[in-house]
């Protein structure tokens, strides 16, 4: 048996399948005769069970190395600014009551600017400029043109 | 249709509405020239701004960009050699060679007038097809929609080619996370898992904008390299042979008009867009030429064919959107959201209830080439410009937009969670292999399915009707064949079992279509059964594998 990565990922939605199928049993009968709240996700359930398994036989008889730590740590390092790009969009969405859509939006758009793009002075003030030009641009255009109410946050009170 | 026409013309031509669509023919022009920025991801970025506009100029607005974007292609792939979209991949097999020969201006004048061409075709289909097919679509009953959202599915994963299986388990967990929130029938919660938020569920615009544009942005800087590219190539302003190409163009008149319909006929088929179309009708072309080892050096008629293909294909998307209600691409997809944005709900009773509305889109559908003709020039110089962005500062910025985006679709902060999360999902799903165009489609389509069934249920416990109604059948049949169809592609020429696929697939498909009304029908289903055995006799006297009969 390898250890290969679609043998990994056919057993993470397997599981996946079966939890979701448990958790159908947690649903109300139906009334009236109706189409019970179970009877889809059980339908899409039960294939999705089954290719979880087709998956898995393929997965043995594919080439495809077996999956390791190393491998993983290597994908993940060739990946790094996405990761860090959720990172930051996370950190973005937790502070938004605090900040707020302008103040959470500048820090955001610089912060990525500059893990990305780089930090050194002149990139660092390229990088504010464009933060403050589109964001404050776009929350502009939301709150004043388009009637948006933006999330104001605790900081800085606009509206 | 031509009293349908009078309701929409004075609807659409108004200032404002033909400012808009400038604006979005330019926007998409410069989106579509710019490679790996794909159209969907500038209709997704568009969309925010049609929430505070009315349904014509907000539809308008998105057909503009998508027709832009269509042709917008062109630019970076016949100057640069690099496609500006998946949609004119083909463009630049010929039209970089006829650049690189000391005649870009000619190159992009082939280009613009074939976009043109193409467009003005599947307008004029889509005014005369759509009715009709709307009328048919009347016909439906909940469980023939029910199956028809099932074919959808299964050819979207069929076009996984040989990821069938994560292409169909992408499919399916769309239409799992479309059952998070509320059940269709009595709004009961449902795999809330005790957070009061998700009783919500997942709004259909974040989790596309998530898995496509999000997850598609953070691809592109991947690495600091690639982060710190410019978004194009090389490349300078030329002057357009708007004259010389129009000429050379229309002496191509049948390469023009078979690849057009390509175009409108890929673009039916659900989830098969322009990526293909492009590809379909320069391969077409290159077989049908007199010239055909000119191909791949400069050819015109390669120029021709994938251009007009890729522009009509819009017109056969809209087709299906506007007569059945049913998005059968990403783009499609984002429009049927816009509308349903503004109570609008598109169905086969749409054009007739709606007919202000609906004919005004095809109008702006017509219109926008016209645009698009007259901006190119324009845009070349500011697609000049545009080039030289890098790809980070783009990714940073717009990844703020989508989040101010999404927020202003219903004002609630747990939209752009939903955008968070399914931009991870998009983006695991990508690095895993998964295709996400089914993933998306599986969402949209997931909450119409389930309403349909439920539907099927609450006029009968009896699954015979799912065999019993002719659309129903016709639809199952065919997902049926969509699912071998890979195999089939994979094995022909090779495989005996190929030589009958085909054959098998026209006489089977004859019964469904023989037991429905009328008497034109039936008469088509002999036609096929009798098409299908002639088939099925010249391939067998053949005796070896069939020639691309599709």
């Amino acid at each position: 048996m390898t250890l290969n990565r679609d043998f990994l990922t056919a057993v993470v939605f397997l599981l996946l399948t079966v939890g979701m199928y448990v958790a159908t049993y947690s649903l109300p009968e139906p009334m009236f005769n109706q189409l019970a709240s179970w009877t889809w996700p059980r339908t899409i359930l039960v294939p999705l069970g089954l290719l979880s398994v087709v998956m898995l036989i393929q997965s043995q008889k594919s080439d495809q190395p077996a999956a390791t730590l190393g491998g993983f740590l290597a994908w993940a390092k060739e990946n790094v600014n996405p990761f860090l790009c959720f990172g930051l969009f996370f950190l973005f969405l937790l502070t938004l009551p605090t900040l707020g859509m302008l103040l959470g939006g500048l820090a955001y758009v610089f912060l990525t600017l500059c893990v990305l793009g780089g930090w050194q002075p002149r990139q660092m003030a390229v990088h504010a400029g464009i933060s403050i030009v589109f964001v404050t641009g776009m929350w502009a255009i939301f709150s004043f043109a388009l009637g948006v109410v933006l999330p104001e946050g605790t900081i800085l009170r606009v509206y | 249709m031509f009293e349908n026409l009078a309701l929409a013309i004075p609807e659409l031509f108004t200032l404002t509405n033909m400012m808009l669509m400038m604006v979005g023919t330019t926007a998409g022009l410069l989106a579509g020239a710019i490679p790996g920025f794909t159209i969907a991801m500038a209709v997704v970025l568009v969309l925010p701004f049609t929430f505070t506009m009315t349904p014509v100029q907000g539809l308008a607005t998105m057909i503009a960009v998508y027709v832009g974007g269509l042709s917008g292609g062109l630019m970076s792939g016949i100057l640069t050699g690099i496609p500006g979209t998946p949609s004119s991949v083909a463009t630049t097999f010929d039209g970089y060679p006829l650049a690189r020969s000391g005649k870009p201006g000619l190159a992009l004048g082939i280009g613009v007038w074939s976009s043109f061409f193409g467009g003005v075709f599947a307008s004029i289909v889509l005014m005369l097809v759509a009715p009709q097919l709307a009328r048919i679509g009347l016909e439906f009953q909940p469980v023939d929609y029910f199956s028809l959202v099932i074919f959808a599915l299964t050819v979207t994963a069929s076009l996984a080619g040989d990821q069938m299986v994560k292409g169909l388990m992408a499919g399916l967990v769309g239409l799992l996370v479309a059952t998070v929130g509320s059940d269709v029938v009595f709004g009961q919660p449902r795999f809330t898992f005790g957070f009061d938020a998700m009783e919500q569920g997942f709004a259909f615009l974040p989790v596309l904008v998530g898995i496509f544009a999000f997850g598609r942005l953070l691809g592109d800087v991947k690495n600091r390299e690639k982060a710190h590219q410019p978004l194009g190539g090389e490349t300078h302003v030329v002057h357009i042979d708007y004259l010389g190409a129009m000429r050379e163009v229309l002496r191509r008149w049948g390469n023009l008009l078979r690849s057009s319909a390509i175009g409108v006929f890929v673009g039916v088929l659900p989830a098969a867009g322009s990526t293909i179309s492009n590809i379909l009708a320069y391969d077409q072309a290159k077989k049908t030429s007199k010239e055909h080892e000119q191909f791949g050096k400069g050819a015109i008629d390669g120029i021709i064919a994938p251009e007009a293909a890729n522009n009509a294909t819009a017109g056969g998307a809209l087709i299906v959107m506007m007569a059945l209600g049913l998005p059968g691409d990403i783009m499609t997809a984002i429009m049927l959201g816009a509308l349903l944005i503004h109570d609008v709900i598109p169905s086969p009773s749409f054009i007739s209830d709606e007919p202000k509305i609906a004919y005004a889109i095809f109008l702006a559908f017509f219109v926008a080439n016209f645009m698009m003709l007259a901006l190119q020039s324009v845009t070349l110089r500011g697609f000049v410009l545009i080039t030289r962005v890098k790809l980070y500062m783009l990714s940073a910025v717009i990844l703020f937009y989508c989040a101010v985006g999404m927020f202003a679709l219903n004002n609630v902060a747990w939209d752009m969670w939903t955008l968070f999360f399914f931009g991870i999902v998009g983006f695991f799903m990508r690095a895993l292999g998964f295709p996400v165009v089914p993933l998306v489609l599986g969402v949209v389509l997931g909450r119409i399915a389930e309403a349909r069934l439920s539907q099927v249920f609450a006029r009968s416990d009896d699954i015979g009707v799912f065999l019993s109604r002719p659309w129903s059948l016709f639809f199952l049949l065919l997902a049926c064949f969509s699912i071998v169809f890979p195999l089939y592609q994979k094995h022909r020429g090779t495989a005996p079992w190929t030589r009958f696929y085909v054959p098998i697939l026209l006489v089977v498909m004859a019964w469904p279509v023989f037991q429905m009304p009328g008497s034109i029908r039936p008469v088509l289903a002999i036609g096929m059964v009798i098409g299908g055995l002639a088939l099925a006799v010249i391939n067998i006297k053949r005796g070896s594998a069939p020639q691309a009969t599709e």
